[in-house]
């Protein structure tokens, strides 16, 4: 299988602009960042109180959140598909095949993964951390974000984790967004109907194109990260 | 001892030789989703003595997966691409099989006034021209590679706000088409098959042109020595003999027949004639056609 | 209870089975210094953090001036004028006058004004030389030091500091050692808990008797 040209082909696309191709990334890219833009806080947020605060049940709440992270992202999107069909108690509000759909199909998905990475981060963290911001004067909000900040590498993580997560998924994608060209169709849902149309070449030069731009934001990430703090 | 089990060791690779190793049929998901194959496959496998495995992907995967060695026999509905396949040599033998037909569904409230018409090109441009949704397979499949056919007949660029390109299966586009209240070209079999169709309906249907002729291909073992050529001969053989004719002729959805057998001699590699064309003198020369049956609207 | 900066009255607390303090009281009169005294595991530690609020006491009354509250209750306005410093503390990952600057910041304190008194709190720890090393990598005296000066930078009503000569010796712990000394003498109210010989024998500080589930203040 001749993969060199169709690689070649696909990054010439990307340099000279091409409508198409662009706005498959620029969906990928919109999709995914607003995602966990959305999803972030309160996520970590939650983390931070399982990690910090005990209460009943807790060990179940954890095993259960953890075992969401096995949980196939198309029966996300199957589970989100019922709520806003037509048929469904979410029929009215008509997301159903648009990408704020899909956005929201990202921070159901992200979710678990940001919860369970920001849990062990903030347990890894030194536990004087908390108390000496509040021996300091810091109120329990405040303690809670100089606690993050001190193990802001692991938050970090965890965010760069539910970005990978959702911006490389498939299932969820072709559900609630439908493929549709120009409008829900991002890279890992074009790969997936190249490949149906036979043209696994077409499909591996768009996941180099999508490595690429993965790498493009991790980098910036993490450049925006050393510039924020001592290392 | 050791002489035994040598024995018993030849004997059972001779029977799996005599019983045929597995057969490896590359189809489209339209044609799996239609329930076609899960009915005449076991025929085939028990005449045969072997499995088949059915791999069911986009036509032009399936076509792709041929080219690779991959599968050892085709069954697809897109004849300039099989024709293509033909003449590039990655088949060795090529039968038509048997139609069927596709028809417009729309939502029942009918926005763009279609329904009963029989003249698909004229549906078509009314369709465009009223600003109702239609959704469009996009994925260069056998439906796609039809619809796309009409819509140049009828003159129209197809896109638009009201277009929408959805690069998913027959079954998918159907759900979409329901939800948003649009306009679909879909096989008949796949939709009577299909169950979550809420509020779509059957409007245009009948016109010749909208007839989908199935080919089945033996891909070339000089291409690729490894396929399974004599079961993918075999099953060529199979699958235009009467009996299997008679199966395909039988298998109905809700009562109502789906496919047409059209496998005519046994002489191997069809001439590439135009579709329309080739399709009007099978319906003419054969029985029922879909001008001289009772409408079938209403059944669904 | 009206003549002391602080008291703690009646106070009970225990781990699991173990009983820490039972009916236990201590007053703290303002401008003075106390150093807690008595064997390990006796309570020094757990009173400190229960007086920062960082423990809650399972029963008692403590008062701040005229504000009195039951346990487990703790006022979060007491913890502006209430700074406890851990046996070893903890400094933030980032700069030294971060650090530093961290309890004005909270305060509501603008940069321009934390600046300066971050400047003063360096010279006053001796370590203005050191203003460009990342906190991790201080040594310990050096580390004890910060944050100190990090607890006295806030003008607290009460520091409580937990053993801060711990695991120093020589020179370290002769410069933490002038540095409380001054605490002492600047008028601030400082409860120190500590096995150190040399910080039990200063004159100016109370010794206060931590032991058998009691408080007591020498005469």
């Amino acid at each position: 299988m001749e993969l060199l040209e169709p690689t070649r082909e696909a990054f010439r696309l990307l340099l000279t602009g091409d409508a198409q191709l662009w706005y498959i990334i620029l969906t990928s890219i919109w999709c995914s960042l607003a995602a966990l833009l959305l999803i972030s806080p309160p996520a970590i947020a939650v983390g931070f109180v399982i990690a910090k605060v005990t209460f009943p049940a807790r060990r179940t709440l954890v095993v259960l959140i953890q075992a969401l992270l096995s949980f196939p992202t198309v029966v996300v999107g199957l589970v989100l598909y019922m709520l806003l069909s037509r048929q469904g108690p979410l029929g009215f509000l008509r997301l159903l095949f648009t990408p704020e759909a899909m956005i929201l199909g990202y921070m159901l998905i992200a979710f678990p993964v940001l919860v369970v990475f920001a849990l062990a981060a903030v347990q890894g963290a030194d536990p004087r951390v908390y108390e000496t911001a509040r021996g300091l004067g810091a109120s329990r909000v405040h303690a809670a974000l100089t606690t993050l900040f001190e193990v802001r590498f692991g938050v970090m993580a965890a965010v760069f984790n539910g970005f990978g997560r959702v911006v490389s998924e498939v299932g969820c994608s072709i559900m609630i967004g439908g493929n549709i060209a120009g409008l829900t169709r991002n890279i890992p849902t074009a790969i997936a109907l190249e490949t149906s149309k036979g043209e696994f070449a077409q499909g591996i030069a768009l996941g180099c194109v999508l490595i690429v731009v993965a790498v493009g934001i991790n980098a910036a990430l993490a450049w925006a990260q050393g510039r924020g703090g001592l290392e | 001892m050791r002489l035994l089990v040598c024995f018993c060791l030849s004997m059972a690779s001779a029977i799996s030789c005599f019983a045929g190793d597995d057969v490896r049929l590359a189809t489209t998901t339209s044609t799996e989703n239609s329930g076609l194959l899960k009915v005449i496959v076991p025929l085939f496998e028990s005449k045969y003595g072997g499995k088949v495995r059915v791999i069911a992907v986009g036509t032009g995967a399936a076509l792709k997966l041929g080219e690779n060695g991959d599968a050892d026999v085709l069954l697809v509905h897109a004849r300039p691409l099989e024709d293509k396949f033909m003449a590039a040599g990655f088949g060795s033998v090529r039968r038509d099989v048997m139609y069927n037909d596709f028809v417009i569904v729309g939502p029942k409230s009918d926005p763009a006034g279609v329904r009963n018409m029989r003249d698909i090109i004229a549906a078509m441009k009314k369709i465009a021209g009223s600003g109702a949704k239609f959704v469009s397979r996009g994925d260069e499949s056998g439906t796609h590679q039809m619809e796309k056919r009409y819509w140049k007949e009828a003159g129209i660029g197809a896109r638009g706000d009201w277009y929408l390109s959805a690069g998913q299966g027959m079954g998918q586009v159907l759900n979409m088409a329901a939800e948003l209240a649009a306009y679909t070209l879909t096989d008949r079999a796949t939709y009577a098959a299909y169950k979550y169709k809420t509020g779509l309906q059957v409007l245009v249907e009948g016109d010749p042109k909208m007839f989908n002729s199935y080919g089945v291909i033996a891909v070339n073992p000089q291409r690729h020595p490894g396929v399974n050529a004599r079961g993918a001969v075999a099953f060529v053989d199979w699958i235009t003999s009467a009996e299997a004719q008679r199966a395909i002729a039988g298998f109905t959805i809700n009562g109502v027949q789906m496919f047409f057998p059209t496998a005519s001699s046994r002489s191997s590699l069809s001439s590439i004639l135009p579709l329309a064309a080739a399709l009007e003198r099978s319906v003419s020369a054969k029985g029922p056609t879909f001008f001289n049956r009772p409408s079938l609207v209403s059944r669904y | 209870m009206s003549d002391w900066l602080f008291a703690v009255e009646g106070l009970d607390k225990r781990f699991g089975d173990r009983v820490l303090f039972k009916d236990a009281s201590l007053g703290l009169e303002a401008g003075s210094g106390y150093v807690l005294v008595g064997p390990n595991g006796s309570g020094k530690t757990t009173l400190l953090r229960i007086v920062a609020g960082l423990e809650p006491a399972d029963g008692g009354r403590m008062a701040l001036r005229a504000q009195s509250v039951r346990a487990p209750d703790y006022p979060e306005s007491w913890r502006r004028d209430i700074v406890y410093v851990h046996q070893q503390p903890y400094l933030f990952r980032t700069s030294l006058q971060e650090n530093l600057g961290y309890g004005l910041a909270r305060r509501g304190l603008p940069p321009d004004d934390r600046r300066a008194r971050v400047h003063d709190a360096l010279k006053w720890a001796g370590l203005t030389a050191s203003i460009k090393v990342p906190p991790d990598k201080l040594s310990s005296g050096e580390k004890q030091r910060v944050a100190l000066a990090r607890a006295r930078v806030l003008g607290p009503t009460i520091l409580l500091l937990d053993e801060p000569t711990a695991n120093l010796d020589g020179v370290a712990r002769k410069q933490v050692l002038d540095l409380l000394t001054e605490l002492c003498i600047d008028n601030h109210t400082v409860v120190i808990a500590s096995h150190d010989p040399e910080i039990i024998r200063l004159a100016i500080l109370n010794r206060v008797r931590v032991s058998g589930q009691r408080i007591t203040v020498d005469e």
